[in-house]
Parts: structure tokens; sequence; C-alpha cells
């Protein structure tokens, strides 16, 4: 507990056990670091991640052995596909009983190592100082990842006692991540910005892990390029700036896919080529060569060869870009773009994404999920952090909830895990108890951590929860409609739905339910309105809607299908 | 596919071994063969102790040599995830070697 305050932890997400007994009375015995009992450690890992994703702060679970540190497991394989800083203690049976099956023993360093960056047992007391500063170092360094400590009972004993140093700082001579760029691949890296005519910015998670967005905007205010960001990188270029060509990749707009595609440079900025990405790498943007920013260099070349690669922070990799193309002003005319900007221009009035040009909103219909999330948009004032879950639902929150800044849109990009949304909206709630936080979920991902509902009863956390109800698996279902002959195989239960009014009411919390459209925004204000309660918005979809564009599977970037009967 | 092999410099800690393994079978890359030894003479290491600032102590690292059968652009993939595990200290094929934070002969480009 001492190395943790002396790290600077406010809060730790966490469950009790046997083997994390010592822990929990030391944890009771003080008043520093605020412990938050979540119902399930799969919560108090999402939480922890919500946190980190929205402060930039490492977040800190504690679980017992066996059974918590396998729950624990989801979250820290979610925060590893994201890159999310975390740092995890979890209890281990008495190190005299390791190895022996002893009760409620799991090999966590075993089960946890292919989803952690890296990973600590405590084999003597005295090493937990320095295990704890190493651990946070390498959780919050570099590419950020979760980190695991594994503590056998005995070595939190109190009668366990050690001279307590914390040192200042971690000293790993075999980890050394990149910081700033090599000079000679920024030159050739502006060489080839200065003569592009059909450049993209891509940007991802890792623009935001590196809070470079300030740097990125400024980069774009010299080169006026368009700029397309991925699912996990929402928010880190202003969605409503004009340059904004929307999100790319398999439900990302018409034109961010058109441009990607058609582009002759693509500057990656903390972005990893993924297969969400890039559709069929062989076919992927024939004609562009390809700059890439990242902190790690086996993201690099992994799955498109870059022409340039520059290793580092990319907020200082795009400082020295802009430094050096502030020089070279002379060389640059915005006004060579004009075409290239014309022609996207023109691709987006083609088709735009397709609930903002055909919306309608009459009771003759039935509400259109799209319109859920816009109306959310407009309620809030596009400034709310939303997290989301997984699924049609996740893909609409995150094509029709503009994010203008980083750290807003929390979901769970790189994993797909269903049940993320509500816990890690505990975890923002936490970090900003002051801000709007909402919940864009769906009704199956939200039954997957929602006894979370209770914490946020003990803690009082006015979250919003906006489910957006298709009584399916809707993207399960949609992938069935598409490529299954529609045979709907295990993706409905309409008629074993909860209730989810008394459900929330039954956790002491407000429930609405809304069938038509009419009602949506009033029920919307309404629950907004209830600055202090926690709010259940059970929305009725159309569970009939897909999501629009999609990707051609094994094709290129302009191969898309626009809606039900039409394909690029 | 060539048979390739790997010489890995690595802290000797408990689990690193596993990590190292574990990395090959995750990313379905092939051990063809795999030999570990302490490392007690570190005349030939100089240059890492150098590059370090760190002065390797006896039984602080080991030398594993792996063999393994893959293409040239699994091989530079292979040895960058490799250098990115924290515990091994440098990797290197029989052209490229890669040190904490430094690409020796970095044929990237
Ligand atoms: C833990 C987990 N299990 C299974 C899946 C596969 N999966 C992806 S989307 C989806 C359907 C989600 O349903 P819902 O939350 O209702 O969202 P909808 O698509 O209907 O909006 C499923 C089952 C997953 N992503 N995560
Ligand atoms: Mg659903």
């Amino acid at each position: 507990m001492h190395a943790l305050h002396d790290e600077g932890v406010e809060l730790i997400f966490g469950y009790p056990g046997g083997a994390a007994l010592h822990i929990y009375d030391a944890i009771f015995r003080q008043d520093k670091i605020n412990h938050i009992l979540v119902r399930h450690e799969q919560g108090a890992t999402h939480a922890a991640d919500g946190y980190a994703r929205a402060t930039g702060k490492p977040g800190v679970v504690l679980v017992t052995s066996g059974p918590g540190a396998t729950n624990a497991i989801t979250g820290i394989a979610t925060a590893f596909m994201d890159s999310i800083p975390m740092v995890v203690i979890s209890g281990q049976v008495a190190s005299h009983l390791i190895g022996t099956d002893a009760f409620q023993e799991t090999d966590m360093i075993g089960v946890s190592r292919p989803v952690v960056k890296h990973s600590y047992t405590v084999f003597d007391a005295k090493d937990i100082p320095r295990i704890v500063k190493e651990a946070f170092y390498v959780a919050t360094s570099g590419r950020p990842g979760p980190v695991v400590i594994d503590i056998p009972k005995d070595m939190t004993a109190p009668e366990n006692l050690f001279d307590y140093i914390y040192p200042e700082k971690a000293n790993i001579r075999s980890y050394n991540p990149p910081v700033n760029p090599d000079q000679n691949q920024i030159k050739r890296a502006v060489a080839e910005i200065l003569s592009a005519k059909k450049p993209v910015i891509y940007a991802g998670g890792g623009a935001i892990a590196s809070n470079a967005e300030r740097e990125l905007f400024q980069l774009n205010k010299i080169l006026d390029a368009p700029v397309t960001n991925t699912l996990m990188g929402l928010g880190v270029y202003p969605a409503t700036h004009e340059r904004f060509l929307g999100m790319l990749g398999m439900h990302g707009t018409y034109q961010a896919n058109m441009a990607m595609h058609n582009a002759d440079l693509i500057i990656a900025i903390g972005a990893r080529f993924d297969d969400r990405i890039t559709n069929n790498p062989s076919k992927f943007s024939p004609g562009a060569k390809v700059i890439h920013l990242d902190v790690d260099h086996s993201s690099v070349s992994k799955i498109i060869e870059a022409n340039i690669a520059i290793f580092g922070q990319v907020k200082n990799s795009l400082q020295a870009m802009i430094d050096l193309l502030n020089q070279s002003l002379d060389k640059y005319n915005k006004d060579d773009l004009k075409e290239w900007h014309l022609q996207i221009a023109q691709w987006k009035s083609l088709h735009g994404l397709n609930y903002e040009m055909y919306k309608d909103e009459s009771d003759a219909h039935p509400i259109l999920p799209q319109a859920v999330v816009q109306h959310v948009y407009n309620v809030t004032n596009g400034n709310a952090y939303v997290t989301s879950d997984v699924g049609q639902h996740q893909m609409f929150a995150a094509q029709y909830y503009h994010f203008d800044k980083p750290r807003r849109w929390i979901n769970s990009g790189g994993l797909g895990t269903m049940g993320f949304g509500l816990p890690a909206a505990m975890g923002v709630k936490f970090a900003f108890p002051n801000e709007e936080v909402v919940c864009i979920t769906g009704e199956g991902s939200i039954q997957m951590c929602i006894q979370e509902l209770s914490t946020c009863l003990q803690y009082n956390l006015p979250i919003k929860i906006i489910n957006i109800n298709n009584e399916a698996l809707g993207m399960v279902k949609q992938w069935q409609d598409m490529n299954y002959g529609g045979r709907h195989s295990e993706s409905t239960y309409q008629d074993s739905l909860p209730d989810f009014v008394k459900l929330a009411e039954s956790y002491g919390h407000v429930g609405i339910k809304v069938e038509k459209n009419s009602d949506l925004k009033n029920a919307l204000e309404k629950a907004f309105s209830m600055k202090d309660r926690l709010v259940f918005v059970d929305v009725y979809v159309d569970p009939a809607e897909h999501v629009y564009p999609m990707l051609v599977a094994n094709n290129s970037l302009e191969d898309m299908w626009l809606s039900k009967d039409k394909k690029t | 596919m060539i048979k390739r092999k790997l010489i890995l410099i690595m802290e000797n800690k408990p689990g690193a071994l596993v990590r190292v393994v574990g990395l090959f079978h995750q990313r379905g890359y092939n051990i063809e063969s795999l030999h570990v030894d302490p490392v007690d003479d570190f005349s030939s290491y100089k240059f890492i102790e150098e590059k370090l600032e760190t002065k390797f102590k006896e039984n602080e690292i080991s030398r594993l040599t792996i063999q393994t059968l893959v293409s040239d652009s699994l091989m530079r993939q292979i040895l960058r995830q490799l250098n990115k595990l924290i515990d091994v200290i440098a990797v290197s094929n029989e052209e490229t070697t890669y040190l904490k934070g430094v690409l020796l002969d970095e044929n990237l480009l």
C-alpha cells in the first residue's frame, strides 16, 4: 500500500479473497488510497481500464488468487489489445504451497502471459517497492500495456517487515523504448510530404496514448490534408473539422475508405494497419507510399510495408516534423491539394452516412439506432464521455457521435469485449465526477456485466445508460443476414429479455422505456436532466437495421456495401 | 522458408525463457531446436555493456540459441517481437542485431 501511494495511486478497483486479505487489511488501516469494491473482477479491470483511457493515468486492480485472478483475464486482455496502461495485483497462495494445487491456486503468471506487457512474481517482500516502481514504469512507457504483479500471501504478511525505501526511478537495463525520432527519417518524411498530391493522415490509438492531439492539429494546420481516425483514434482530430473524413475501415465512411485507397501518401500515426482497417492487405491502397510513426518497432511493416519508419513517441516525432516543415513553408502550397479536396467532397456527397442522408423520424417508422446516437449527441452537446460495448450499437456510436476531443470515446477496439461499457463508464465517472458519462450499449452486451449496477448504487455514480435494444445479438445477426442466407443461428432471444426498467429500479436506479420516435428526444432530455441519478434508458429500435458502409471481405478499401442492396 | 539461427542474450530471470518460447507459439512461429547456456565469459558482450551502461555479473544473463524455419519478412518480425520482450537484452540473426532501443545494421528501409 505504501508503494502504491508513493507511486501516486489514488484509486484501486478490486475484490477481496483469501490470498489478498493481508493487503485488504492494510487498505482498511489507511486513508490515502480509495478502494472501489466491484461486483465481479472483470468489472474491476474494465473500470480501471476506463479510468486509464479517460485520464491517461494507469488503472490499478487488486484481486485474489485463483478465480479472482482468472476473472480478471478478460479485462487484462482487453487492455493489452488496446495498449492501455494498467497494473494488476493478484494475490497468490503462500510461497510454500505454490505448485501443490493448493486451494485457489492458479498459475496467474502463466495464464496471463500472452496478454500482458510484462509480469512479476514477488519472491522476497523486500523487492515489493522496486517491483511496483518497475511495473508502473513498464505499464505507462513506450507502448503502454497491462502489467501483472503476483504476490504470494506470505509476502504481504504483517510480520514480514523490511526497511522500506521507494525507488525514485525504475532502472531496467533490458527495456528502453524509443522516445525521440531519428532526424534523418524526419527529413525523408518531410521531403515526401512536400511532394505529395493526395496525402491522407491516418491516426490511431497510439496518437491518443502519446497525447499528440495538439501536434497533430498543428501539423495539419500546415498541411491541410484530409484526416481519418481508426476506431481507437476517434477524437484525436476534431470530428467536426472540415478536413475530417470520419472513421475508416470495416464500418468506416465512404469518403475515408475511398481517400485511403486512392491516396499517394499515407501518414500513419500511432496506428497499426489492423485487418479491420486494411481489408485484404495485398489490395490495400495500391498507389500510396507509407510514412509510419510509432513507438513500437514491431508494429511497423508488420502488415503494410512502410517506406519511411519513424520510431519514437509520436508526439515528439510530429513535433520534429512540424519544426522541419516550418523551415520549408516556401516549398509547400496548400492549394496544390485543391483537386484532392474536391474529389473527397464529391465522394462525401455521393454516399455520406446513410442515416444523416435519409432520416425519417415519424411514428410510422420504428426508431432507428442511428437516431438514438444522434439525439444523445445533441442532448449532451457532443461533450460527453461515451463508453460503449461491442456490436452494431458500438459502430453506430462511433459513426454518429462526433468526438472533438481525445479520451472521450472509450471502447474495446482490439479485443471487442462485450461487457466493457458499464464498468468502463464507472471508471470514467470516478475520474471525472462532474462530467457527463454515457454508456451506449446493446441489450446483449449490457447483460455481461450488469451486476455493476450495484457498484454504481454503492458509490452513487450517476451514469446514463442508453440501451439500444434490438432484441438480438445484432452484429452477429447482420453477418448471418449477409453471409449465411439469413439463418439466425443462436442470435435472437426476444421472449426472454428482462424488463430493463424494473431491473434498473431493483438496483435502486431510474429506468425509462422508449418505443416511439416521438418519445425519444423527451426521454433522453429527461434522463440527462436527472443529474444525480443513474438512468437506464431502454430504447427499442428497428431490429432489421444493419451497419453500413461495410467492407466487402477480402477486397480493397474501395469495395463496400453501402446498404442492404447496394455495393460500390 | 529457410532454416535460420537466432541468438538471444537475456536476463536470467524466472519466466524469461517461457516468454520467449511462448512468443514463438503465440505468433505461430516454429522452433526447430533450442539451447540455453549461462554466460560466464562476458568478453564478447562488452559492446552491450557499453551501450546499456551496465556491468554484467555472474549468473545474471543467459545465451539462447534457437533454430527456426521462416521466411525473410517473418524473420524481421520475429526479431522485433523478441526485442520487445522486456527480459531480452539483445537478439540477432546472421545479418542484424537488435539491441534494446538500438537497431544495429537496421536494413528496414
Ligand atoms: C464477450 C463476447 N462474446 C461474444 C462476442 C461476439 N459478438 C460480437 S457483437 C455481438 C452481439 C452483441 O449484441 P448486442 O450487445 O445486443 O449489440 P448489437 O449488435 O445488437 O447492437 C457478439 C455476440 C463478443 N464480441 N464478446
Ligand atoms: Mg442487440
